[in-house]
């Protein structure tokens, strides 16, 4: 009997022994986990996925030595499925492995942050733009670098109200499409007039004729549309199969290569889409970009859109990924300033640092602006033959150079 | 009473509880000690194999997938609806923790409470559907809650889910340890009532309706009652695994809900064994190295392993179901006592309790019409106490009928049924039986096959129980163990007057035809009637078995029952009748006396 205890006691030990880690050589290891929609959304999963991935790449190829002491990023990809409840599982996993960070598209931070924040593990939104997901004051450990719902409202509202155009406001009922409903309401309070219509788009509905004869209608000149990507294209095929050729605003979603397959059989529907979205160049030209593409490009390939254009194929920028690639890059900044991984040390650093992000941008945060992506960053682009580029009708975007998209 | 003489009754009780549970003691029970104790201890012994959040969670779903098991194993009622009693206690809970004070228990309960209001409508609905329509209808209802989720944001906290503030469970920090020790805890109290409610009258009651409806309603058995019961235990027990789990989560997650969840249950309790108490969590376990093998599946083809788990979950279903229902518990133990014979029951000898009361039946003037057709027209006759009546004519003259106008299967255009003094219009045939009136269905098919002879006749047995109810049988109160007795010494009797006392431990599949046919009048007799009704139960039976019937009719009469039988076997009618009466085109017809048939 005692020999038999002995044997399951020195078991449960060898077990127990199995799943410990403590080897210095894994301290030496910046762990940075990448929380995103891969399943459900691999476009976007992937993109913030791979801009990481790149950033890590060339700080390794670099090398970070602080102190004597090298270290080596890691990127681990976990699948959050845009579920908040998979979000904290996601979080959990990244705080056992002590993950110096986790860069997410966003899903399920209002319940993930205080585990992370118990731990002082910063935690950073490369793709979603809701109001309150970010507030350096409640929340000391979320950043964010993207376009933040705000700021495509009011450069929307910026850019259409001085054109006098009577716009229909179409929010899908989705979370995005509900969280740009608020911030376009909060945009256009002060110019309620413009506003000819405010239409909720059903998600699941096949034909959005109903709602889109609905904003005709109300005597719209514009349609702008807040929605996924599928529901902006059938949103689109709705008014352009009725033979209305109202020009049509959005938000990113427009850039999204999903909206250019579906209309890929009218490739005319698509001329003169015109979205918002944060900028890929800055005011030091577009090489800073076309080295980070070229980067990008040379790790992961194109994105092909699944269209052509000028008999070429049509690639989708990785704009997205320079926000995930930005971050670590923000990261391992802040690993040589606070002079190794003491979580609390590199969150405070975090608020000191900066970088050159991808677009030539000076990206950093500071304790009362943990926002990565100004306003004032945001442009406009239309499409023209399955290609954008930006808009010459705006003062920033006319600015900014022509980003080939063809290979 | 002084309270040493409620010390000493108590005591008393305890100690029977004791002898009773040491009695019943088996080889699968040290199984399920040792499956709980291994389970308790999983997290120290895995180490960080396994996260203890990620065992957290599969704990709760084998609480939830166990609660299951009480509508699926016990009343084999496929519900896909417990994805959404388990959402519907998280979100519950959800509010309540972030708009009250409430301890986190509390809140949990509340959950369950009112996932087990809309487990009682959802039953309520489909009481009387068969599975088919029950399982589409439970799939309806569980996209209902997932798309009202996804519609009602100010509910749900959309795309972000609703945040859950932590607060101390029993006194303790909720760590995931934590939670998961009391899922564990939980889930065993859940498998220990799902046994214990098994065995009673309520999981009998319930495998009999699932078996046969139409033998198990002849039996009484409120089979609309008890299903509700099943689906509000069920939801009870799937809304508090949601309350505490969301506590774990620490969000409400809208996404997390969804068909899915209840397709993945039900796959566990199908695979794990749906009626065992084990099933369900071994179903589960089955369910986690599914996603480790779906995660492997994933990586090799580079794609999430989301799109591999429901699909191997399927094949996993369909192989199951194909190969006739082999579920992996109940094949252990019938693999275990394939080596080890389970000893068999001594013969009980027993004295048949007297008819509660000697009454006779008056039918007066019953009218059947079915559209122009009269398939009884205007039927009155007596049935005195220690007779046999016999109910002769050819197919299609309304013998059948009369029957099912007594038992109210089948309600009447006019005429009346009573019973001593007492009037049955309007009665159910529930209600009949517990008045005295029980009849026999005339089909061989007509039986419990997956229920032992004994349980065929506890199933009759339980309609004269007071304290036979589900809780009183999960607490096993002393009055619910002296009941237990009692029905047992009237089952066992009953089975003496038929002939089958010795083959009390047998699966009633395995009885001849005439075998079944003398259960059945087992199982009516032990709802200790004053009236029986029998419907040709000599229908292919050989001589031999014949005499049997004959003497267990006269053996009834002696007994002081009212019998009708409907016989087509002159000589058996001959030999034990005292009235004849022959319908012709539903009309009694005036006949020679019995001794000249």
């Amino acid at each position: 009997m005692r020999a038999t205890a002995t044997v399951l006691v020195a078991l449960s030990l060898v077990a127990a022994g199995c799943g410990h880690r403590s080897s210095a050589a894994e301290e030496r290891t910046i762990l940075i986990v990448v929380d995103a929609p891969f399943s459900q959304s691999p476009y976007i999963g992937n993109t913030i996925g791979n801009g990481a991935q790149l950033a890590a790449d060339q700080l390794n190829a670099q090398g970070i030595s602080v102190g004597g002491a090298h270290y080596r990023v890691r990127i681990l990809r976990l699948d959050n499925a845009l579920s908040p409840s998979r979000a904290v599982a996601d979080t959990r996993r990244a705080l056992r492995e002590h993950a110096a960070a986790i860069v997410t598209d966003g899903t399920g931070v209002d319940a993930s942050w205080r585990l992370a924040n118990a731990q002082h593990v910063p935690l950073a939104i490369t793709y979603q733009g809701g109001l309150g997901l970010v507030n350096p004051q409640t929340r000391p450990n979320v950043f964010r670098i993207a376009p933040t719902d705000h700021g495509l409202a009011f450069r929307l509202a910026e850019y259409l109200v001085p054109k006098r155009l009577k716009i229909a406001m179409l929010t899908d009922d989705s979370d995005y499409g509900q969280a740009g409903k608020t911030a376009l309401t909060d945009a256009f309070r002060t110019v309620p007039k413009s506003i000819s219509a405010r239409i909720t788009l059903p998600s699941t509905a096949s034909d959005l004729a109903p709602q889109v004869l609905e904003a005709r209608r109300s005597g719209a000149t514009a349609l702008l549309v807040w929605a996924r990507a599928a529901v902006l294209a059938k949103t689109i095929v709705a008014a352009r199969s009725a033979g209305w050729g109202v020009p049509v605003y959005t938000t990113p979603a427009g850039e999204d290569p999903f909206v250019r397959q579906q209309l890929a059989d009218h490739r005319s529907w698509v001329n003169g889409l015109t979205f918002a979205s944060g900028r890929m160049t800055a005011e030091l030209g577009p090489a800073p970009w076309a080295t980070f593409e070229a980067a990008y490009e040379a790790a992961f390939g194109t994105t092909n859109v699944g269209v052509k254009s000028g008999g070429r194929p049509v690639i989708a920028p990785p704009d997205y990924a320079m926000y995930s690639y930005d971050f670590v890059n923000l990261l391992g900044a802040a690993v040589r300033s606070a002079s190794g991984t003491d979580p609390p040390k590199v969150l405070a650093a975090l608020n000191q640092v900066s970088t050159h992000g991808a677009n030539g941008d000076e990206r950093g945060f500071n304790e009362r602006n943990h926002e990565g992506v100004v306003d004032d960053d945001v442009y406009f682009a239309r499409f023209r033959d399955m290609v954008f580029r930006p808009v010459r009708d705006d003062p920033l975007s006319s600015t900014l150079p022509v980003i080939n998209q063809v290979r | 009473m002084s309270t040493q003489t409620a010390a000493v009754r108590t005591g008393t009780a305890l100690r029977e509880a004791v002898a009773t549970a040491r009695r019943s003691w088996t080889d699968t029970a040290t199984a399920g000690g040792a499956a709980f104790a291994l389970a308790a201890v999983a997290p120290f012994v895995l180490g960080g194999l396994i996260a203890e959040d990620t065992l957290a969670s599969g704990a709760y779903l084998a609480l939830a997938a166990t609660g299951l098991g009480l509508c699926v194993g016990l009343g084999g009622v496929p519900s896909l609806a417990q994805g959404a009693f388990v959402g519907t206690g998280a979100f519950v809970a959800a509010h309540v923790l972030r708009h009250t004070q409430l301890p986190a228990e509390l809140c949990a309960l509340i959950g369950a409470v009112a996932a087990a209001a809309l487990g009682t409508a959802a039953g309520f609905a489909v009481r009387s559907l068969d599975s088919v329509r029950v399982a589409v209808g439970t799939w309806l209802l569980t996209w209902l809650v997932a798309l009202g989720l996804g519609a009602l944001p100010w509910l749900s906290g959309g795309g972000q889910g609703l945040v859950v503030p932590t607060r101390r469970l029993f006194g303790l920090n909720p760590t995931p340890l934590v939670h998961y020790e009391l899922a564990v805890i939980l889930t065993g109290l859940c498998a220990l009532a799902l046994l214990a409610l098994r065995r009673g009258p309520f999981g009998l009651d319930l495998a009999a309706a699932a078996q046969h409806r139409g033998a198990a309603a002849a039996l009484g058995v409120p089979m609309e009652r008890l299903r509700v019961g099943a689906f509000a235990a069920s939801a009870f027990v799937g809304g508090l695994a949601g309350g505490l789990a969301v506590q774990l989560e620490i969000v409400a997650d809208p996404t997390a809900y969804g068909p899915l969840l209840s397709f993945e249950l039900l796959v566990a309790v199908l695979v794990g064994g749906a009626a065992a108490a084990l099933g369900p969590g071994v179903g589960v376990i089955v369910l986690g190295l599914i996603a480790l093998a779906a995660r492997a599946l994933g990586a090799l083809a580079g794609v999430s392993a989301s799109r591999f788990q429901p699909m191997l979950e399927a094949l996993l279903l369909l192989a199951v179901l194909t190969t006739g229902g082999n579920a992996i518990v109940p094949g252990a133990i019938r693999a275990v006592r394939r080596f080890r014979r389970v000893p068999a029951r001594p013969a009980a000898r027993a004295v048949m309790p007297a008819p509660k009361r000697r009454e006779h039946l008056r039918a007066e003037g019953l009218v059947k019409r079915f559209g122009p057709v009269s398939a009884v027209d205007g039927v009155s006759f007596e049935l005195h106490p220690g007779t046999v009546t016999a109910l002769i004519g050819r197919n299609g003259s309304g013998k059948t009928t009369v029957l099912r106008l007594l038992s109210g299967t089948l309600p009447a255009d006019a005429g009346a049924v009573r019973l001593g003094q007492h009037e049955l219009a309007g009665l159910t045939p529930a209600e009949r039986v517990h008045a005295g009136l029980v009849r026999t269905l005339q089909s061989r098919r007509a039986f419990f096959s997956e229920l032992t002879v004994l349980e065929h006749a506890l199933v009759g047995a339980n309609r004269t129980r007071r304290y036979g109810g589900a809780v009183r049988t999960v607490v096993s109160t002393p009055l619910h163990r002296a009941e237990n007795r009692l029905a047992e010494t009237r089952a066992v009797a009953a089975l003496e007057t038929v002939g089958l006392a010795a083959d009390a431990d047998r699966q009633a599949g395995e009885l001849t035809g005439s075998g079944r046919e003398r259960l059945m009048i087992a199982a009516a007799l032990a709802t200790n009637p004053a009236v029986l009704l029998i419907d040709e139960a000599s229908a292919g039976a050989a001589p031999e078995e014949l005499e049997l019937l004959k003497t267990i009719f006269i053996d009834l009469k002696n007994q002081g029952l009212a019998v009708l039988l409907v016989e087509h076997n002159l000589g058996l009618v001959r030999a034990v009748t005292d009235q004849v009466l022959e319908l012709e085109l539903g009309r009694v017809v005036p006949h020679k006396p019995n001794s000249r048939l």
